[in-house]
């Protein structure tokens, strides 16, 4: 019944489309790449596109080919953000649900670190994370996990609260089930459509930010492929090379689009609010 | 007591703290409930019916709520006292409770036959497939065709009438000693009412399952129970056997319910009668009976202090707290 919207839903069924092709695009990376993404090349420095060169995309200013790098980059890019995106969930979801279900002291304090964090730009706070924690890969991961913790904390929390004053959280109660009973099985399976649209929302944020991260150097260190550093490569060239700077731009916006595309898409499924509203 | 006592409750305050001040919902209930029988608890909104029966269960939301004093003495034990770890494994399957709204007490998101197995695989914990077993086995039992395909769909496909059965299957799924039905038939139509009430009597009466059975309306009463408590203002002001309270009340309120119920024979007066006055904020109660401003009979000492609960059988522990039959008056 679910799958069946889901495949009637042309916006979600485009998002997962576009996410397809990326994934596809991984799993060749695997197996196969045009050229060796990281070997200089001096004798094809900054060439264009060209089918005859073998350089789809053209190369960059050290001649690496372009489409390597990118194809190699994606599976980076898709990595930390999936990870950070379940780091941030799931820390984010089990202290906002316990903070919600509980109240008092507990939910007080958690909510004012929430509150700290949110008022700093998620970029920004990234930025610090990254200082701290150094310049590593799997650090971008933590820093865009610990940037999406109070998210998730607040819309697990927002929900509880809506729900577990329901009348069959207190029959389960009297039924005898434990507070981490009620959690997983009460709690956790209502508030998990919002849940959902975040965190789809949230995988096309992480690729912003990640990218970001890595063009500002904190984030992927080169000569390892991010799109984000090969952005950063390009600034000095890009008058000159804009093939540089076009092809990486645009394997991020099709990605950020593919997710928010799905985003909307399962949200517009899943709210029972929106479902027959055309 | 001519038969074994299950459950004791004895001088139960339960208090909420308010902005306002303290709320006395219940002040000094006692009670005995035997085994198989029905006992009903009467009263209007606010009176401290469904209070009573949370604090049984420690089921009050503290805070604000706070039971102040009192025993609750289920198999020898002072539930109040008691580790929540140990209470929590007496719900549902020693105690266990049917709410007032079949809508809102299911989980909308769970199949029913988890529902009613929860208990099962929480106090015996079996596996998935034998609780599902039990709850298709249930389902039956509660009349509801075609139990073994309908185990698997959600609350909102069933009607209301269902749903309550539904919730009287997760309640007895362990056979507890003790049933406390919330106004089970407040939220159902008349006929359905009827079949729900039917089937908690022949339920319980086959397992020998005590039940509670909280309500405002009389005629419930008398089809259902054996022994009657009419509470006001968190007090029980009379306690007798049905047949007793329908033809000997002793209370003015008590009175005053019974001739707030509408009859069909049209001898009576043109009018619905109706108890002057509203139930009293129970905020800061003044040393007094609670009901004297609505009261046809109010003497002096109504207004001066609270009238001491007076046995007038021992035998069947019937009694009233009213300054009309106090030991005194009656002599005079």
């Amino acid at each position: 019944m679910k799958a069946n919207r889901l495949t009637r839903n042309a916006i979600a069924m485009t998002g997962i489309t576009i996410i397809a092709l990326y994934l596809l695009v991984i799993f060749v990376s695997t197996f196969w790449l045009p050229f060796d993404p990281v070997e200089m090349d001096v004798d094809h420095l900054l060439e264009g596109p060209s089918l005859a060169t073998g350089h789809l995309f053209g190369t960059d200013e050290f001649g690496r080919d372009i489409l390597s790098r990118i194809m190699k980059g994606t599976s980076i890019s898709l990595i930390i953000s999936i990870a950070a995106t379940a780091l941030g969930a799931i820390v984010g979801t089990t202290m906002g649900t316990w903070a919600g279900y509980l109240g008092g002291l507990w939910d007080h304090w958690l909510m004012r670190v929430a509150d700290v964090m949110f008022s700093f730009p998620s970029l920004l706070l990234a930025i610090f994370v990254m200082a701290i924690l150094g310049e590593k890969t799997y650090n971008v991961i933590i820093a865009i996990g610990i940037v999406y913790i109070p998210q998730f904390a607040r819309i697990s929390r927002g929900a509880i609260l809506t729900i577990k004053s329901s009348e069959f959280i207190k029959a389960a109660r009297s039924n005898g089930a434990s507070s981490t009973f009620i959690l997983r099985k009460h709690l956790l399976p209502n508030i998990l459509v919002p849940l959902i649209v975040q965190v789809s929302l949230s995988l096309s944020v992480a690729i912003l930010l990640e990218s970001s991260l890595s063009f500002l150097g904190l984030g992927v260190q080169p000569p390892a492929p991010s799109w984000g550093n090969m952005l950063s490569g390009a600034r000095k060239v890009m008058v000159l090379a804009p093939w540089t700077a076009i092809y990486p731009g645009l394997a991020i916006v099709f990605l950020v689009l593919g997710f928010n595309l799905l985003g909307d898409g399962l949200r517009d499924i899943l709210d029972p609010r929106l479902r027959n509203v055309r | 007591m001519s038969e074994e006592s299950i459950l004791r409750v004895e001088g139960l305050v339960t208090q909420f703290s308010t902005d306002r001040g303290l709320v006395k919902a219940v002040d000094g209930i006692s009670f005995n409930l035997r085994r198989g029988e029905t006992l009903g608890i009467v009263g209007e909104s606010g009176s401290g019916k469904s209070v009573t029966n949370l604090s049984i269960l420690r089921l009050v939301q503290s805070p604000p709520g706070n039971i102040a004093a009192g025993q609750v003495i289920f198999q020898g034990r002072d539930l109040l006292q008691a580790s929540e770890e140990e209470v929590r494994l007496l719900r549902g399957k020693n105690i266990s409770m049917i709410f007032q709204d079949p809508l809102t007490s299911l989980n909308p998101v769970l199949k029913v036959s988890m529902q009613i197995a929860e208990a099962i695989q929480l106090h015996h914990g079996q596996g998935r497939k034998a609780a599902r077993a039990k709850a298709v086995e249930m389902m039956k039992l509660i009349g509801i065709p075609d139990a073994e395909r309908r185990a698997d769909d959600y609350p909102h496909q069933f009607s209301g009438g269902m749903r309550q059965r539904i919730m009287i299957a997760m309640a007895l799924s362990c056979n507890p000693d003790i049933l406390i039905a919330d106004e089970p038939t407040t939220a159902l139509d008349v006929t359905i009412q009827a079949q729900i009430l039917e089937l908690i009597k022949n339920l319980s009466a086959k397992d020998k399952t005590a039940v509670i059975l909280i309500t405002h309306d009389l005629g419930v009463v008398a089809g259902m129970c054996d022994t009657v408590c009419v509470m006001y203002a968190g007090r029980i002001v009379e306690r007798a056997s049905v047949d007793e309270l329908f033809y000997d009340p002793k209370h003015p309120y008590t009175r005053g319910l019974l001739d707030s119920i509408p009859s069909v024979d049209l001898s009576g007066p043109d009018r619905l009668y109706s108890i002057p006055g509203a139930p009293p904020n129970l905020i800061d109660m003044p040393d007094a009976c609670p009901f004297a401003p609505r009261c046809s009979k109010v003497m002096e000492v109504c207004a001066r202090s609270m009238p001491p609960e007076t046995l007038l059988d021992a035998e069947t522990s019937r009694s009233v707290r009213c300054w009309l039959h106090t030991k005194e008056n009656r002599n005079a």
